[in-house]
């Protein structure tokens, strides 16, 4: 089957055209090995022909100086690991800004497939009072061109006509694989022919421009009307706190009817299975290890559902990049950028799809930076912890009369130790490990546009499929392990006490190790299974202490747990969950992006000393 | 036009240091021609491939709330910051004649 690479800037609409011309039939491809979110799909000619199409990550050029750009390249090159070589291509970009944007089109006519370029939002540049005759364009660059609204579907059936073409010629000869020679970092020094070979680009572009009677749109009122608020000396900042606070409101307030509604189906449903297999260890296996090792995953699904919607709004409406506008100043004096903005607010939810997002730091020492500080954000795996325990051992008493009590103070102070904590480690970062010349941040601030509700649907549809695919695999592999090693000695048939089994033994090697946290081997036990994914701790101590159906809300866990551990070593155990790296998805996704063990483990020791020492200080004040 | 950069020793003489100056010197508002990246090559290359090149026009539209300008390159609005501003030597388009 012939595959078509979708090419083109970033927010030039690709996703958009992308889910226009393969509809629902999208698969998040994950080829091992490359570090790689590549989107396949596919396009089925009125014919019998089919053709895949790769929707690439956005790029302004091929300098294969990001992540992105390396991803793309490959793909185009043809090396991309599991994709042959692009039989034709689809360069989209941005017809309000095509001047610009069109300095990918030489690089992308070299690679010397047949070529179609989409000129997309020509809508929008007609209402902004901006021209081009696009048959003059395409003689001027030799390519197909077509204008097109991605979003409405206008121009969308010439792009089919072009993929039904490129179906029935069928796949090219193989061929020797293209190389992007544009620009080459290789060569010595400040290489002034880097320069030379933009400018003359530009010229070239400027020339097919004026031929082509290109003139670019009037400034669109709407985005500078927006911008007097959104970048307002004081509006500004107070308009992008309102939005954190909303974003913040939104994963942790309204998600929670939802995810009360995923727990009960989770419980019910594993009712009900286990009233379908008869008693024994295999029904053991498949509903306590089995069903709510997945659905203690399942329960979170709401909340990042509920995250992303809001980062796919901020993002297509165009705020965020002004919201990484004002925050670059304060990240930058920590360390990091205004780019990191939006990874480090996507880790309140999840520390893996913040790993991911990380990709748009365009600074590969930026980039390592919000990688490494992403895990010390309050993730909502850690919620279910500091609500048990802050239930337990936290009296209710008011601090601030009716405004705040004391649990919700409590609770605050854990979120604001791990902000201070990654605040602190990118300072520290930043002077060691990754020192050098200070980044620079560039941010292209598209012009204001709505949403489009289609769009939004299709990205949290893949959004879920990523995150259930990434977290459920780890998640029930530890919670099947956990479920064997309690087995034994003795095997299910006749399980073993809790303290003899092979667990128990586990927690007991461990407890020498924790007793100066005031920690016991049962905790050391919840502390091993959590390594999984922190909230299956919760699970993990209501197995130990005999307590079925346990939950952070279970008032028999919570008196159990007052009875093993004092207030000094609850609060030690807060912390420790505050600083360590017990995720094995968040360790996964890191060694991916990162590209080897070095910094997972780099990672993992050192939060993990953090919270030894944390959890030590306050056992032994308190 | 010529580019600036084709003369990397000076490129026009007495008269045209005195109008040199930097982005972050200019006002909103103003255009202005780029002449020239005091920058290190792995960051001149995001700029060069976002159209800010020497002989382009930029015009500052505004300040961010900490002060760092947001330009109008190509009819595309880049926000960078002040110490970037800072290393981008420019030149107001009339002061080509005059020099």
């Amino acid at each position: 089957m012939p595959l078509v690479a979708l090419v083109g800037p970033p927010n030039a609409g690709k996703s958009t055209l992308f889910n226009r011309l393969t509809g629902l039939r999208q698969k998040v491809a994950n080829y091992p090995g490359v570090t790689v979110e590549k989107v396949v799909g596919r396009f089925t000619a009125p014919g019998q022909g089919e053709v895949e199409i790769v929707d690439l990550p956005g790029v302004n050029g091929f300098s294969a100086r990001t992540l992105d750009e390396q991803v793309t390249r490959d793909v185009l090159e043809g090396r991309a690991e599991g994709l042959r070589a692009p039989d034709a291509l689809i360069l989209i970009v941005d017809s309000t800004r095509l001047e610009p944007q069109l300095m990918l089109v030489e690089p992308v006519l070299e690679i010397g497939v047949p070529t179609l370029l989409v000129l997309n939002m020509a809508d929008e540049l007609a209402a902004r009072e901006g021209e081009v005759d696009d048959d003059a364009l395409a003689e001027q660059l030799g390519v197909e061109v077509v204008r097109a609204n991605a979003r409405a579907g206008d121009g969308v059936d010439r792009i089919r006509t072009f993929l039904t073409h490129v179906a029935e010629r069928g796949p090219l000869p193989p061929r020797p694989c293209p190389v992007i020679s544009n620009v080459t970092r290789d060569q010595k020094g400040l290489s002034l022919p880097v320069i030379d070979a933009f400018a003359a680009r530009r010229r070239h572009i400027r020339e097919v421009g004026r031929k082509s009677e290109y003139r670019p749109p009037q400034p669109s009122k709407l985005t500078q009307r927006l911008d007097r608020v959104f970048l307002h000396r004081f509006w500004g900042p107070a308009v992008f706190l309102a939005v954190v606070v909303l974003v913040f409101q939104a994963i942790f307030t309204w998600a929670t009817p939802f995810m009360d509604g995923v727990e009960w189906l989770v419980a019910s449903s594993g009712e009900w299975v286990a009233a379908q297999l008869p008693e024994g260890w295999f029904r053991s296996l498949v509903v306590d290890g089995v069903w709510m090792g997945v659905g203690s995953v399942l329960v979170f699904l709401p909340q990042i559902l509920i995250l992303f919607l809001f980062l796919g709004i901020l993002e297509d409406s165009g705020y965020m990049a002004r919201a990484a506008v004002i925050a670059d100043r304060s990240m930058y004096r920590v360390g990091l950028q205004g780019r990191a903005f939006l990874p480090l607010l996507s880790a309140y939810a999840c520390a893996v799809p913040a790993i991911l997002a990380a990709r748009t730091v365009e600074d590969e020492r930026d980039r390592m930076a919000t990688i490494f500080v992403a895990p010390f954000m309050t993730c909502s795996a850690r919620l279910p912890v500091y609500a048990l325990l802050i239930a337990a051992f936290i009296p209710d008493t008011p601090i601030l009369g009716p405004f705040m009590g004391a649990r919700a103070a409590t609770l605050l102070g854990l979120y604001l130790l791990g902000a201070l904590a990654a605040v602190a480690t990118a300072f520290l970062l930043k002077r060691t490990l990754l020192r050098g010349s200070p980044s620079t941040f560039l941010m292209e601030l598209p012009p204001y546009r709505v949403p489009s509700p289609r769009s939004l649907a299709l990205r949290l549809l893949d959004r879920s499929k990523i995150f259930l695919k990434r977290v459920g695999k780890i998640i029930l592999a530890v919670a099947v392990a956990l479920w064997l090693l309690a087995q034994f000695p003795g095997g299910p048939m006749d399980p073993p006490a809790i303290e003899d089994s092979a667990l128990g033994r586990v927690g007991k090697v461990m407890e020498p190790v924790i007793e100066p946290l005031g920690f016991d081997w049962r905790v050391g036990i919840g502390l091993v299974s959590s390594l999984a994914a922190r909230e299956v701790i919760v699970g993990t101590l209501g197995t130990i202490y005999g307590i079925e159906e346990a939950d952070e809300g279970s008032i028999e866990l919570q008196a159990v747990l007052q009875q093993h551990l004092d207030l000094g070593a609850a609060v030690g155990l807060l912390i420790f969950f505050v600083f360590a790296l017990q995720c094995m998805s968040t360790i996964a996704v890191m060694r991916r992006e990162t590209a080897g063990w070095k910094w997972p483990i780099l990672q993992f020791s050192y939060m993990l000393s953090l919270a030894y020492l944390g959890a030590f200080v306050a056992n032994w004040l308190i | 036009m010529k580019l600036p950069m084709a003369h990397p020793e000076g490129y026009a003489g007495p008269a045209a240091a005195v109008t040199e100056l930097s982005l972050a010197q200019v006002g909103l508002s103003q255009e202005v021609e780029l002449v020239r990246i005091d920058l290190p090559a792995e960051e001149i290359e995001p700029l060069l491939e976002r159209g800010v090149l020497p002989g382009c026009r930029l015009c500052p539209v505004r300040f961010s709330p900490s002060g760092d300008p947001i330009v109008m390159v190509d009819g595309v609005l880049l926000a960078l910051r002040k110490e970037t501003a800072g290393c981008l030597c420019v030149r107001r388009p009339d002061s080509e004649e005059a020099a």
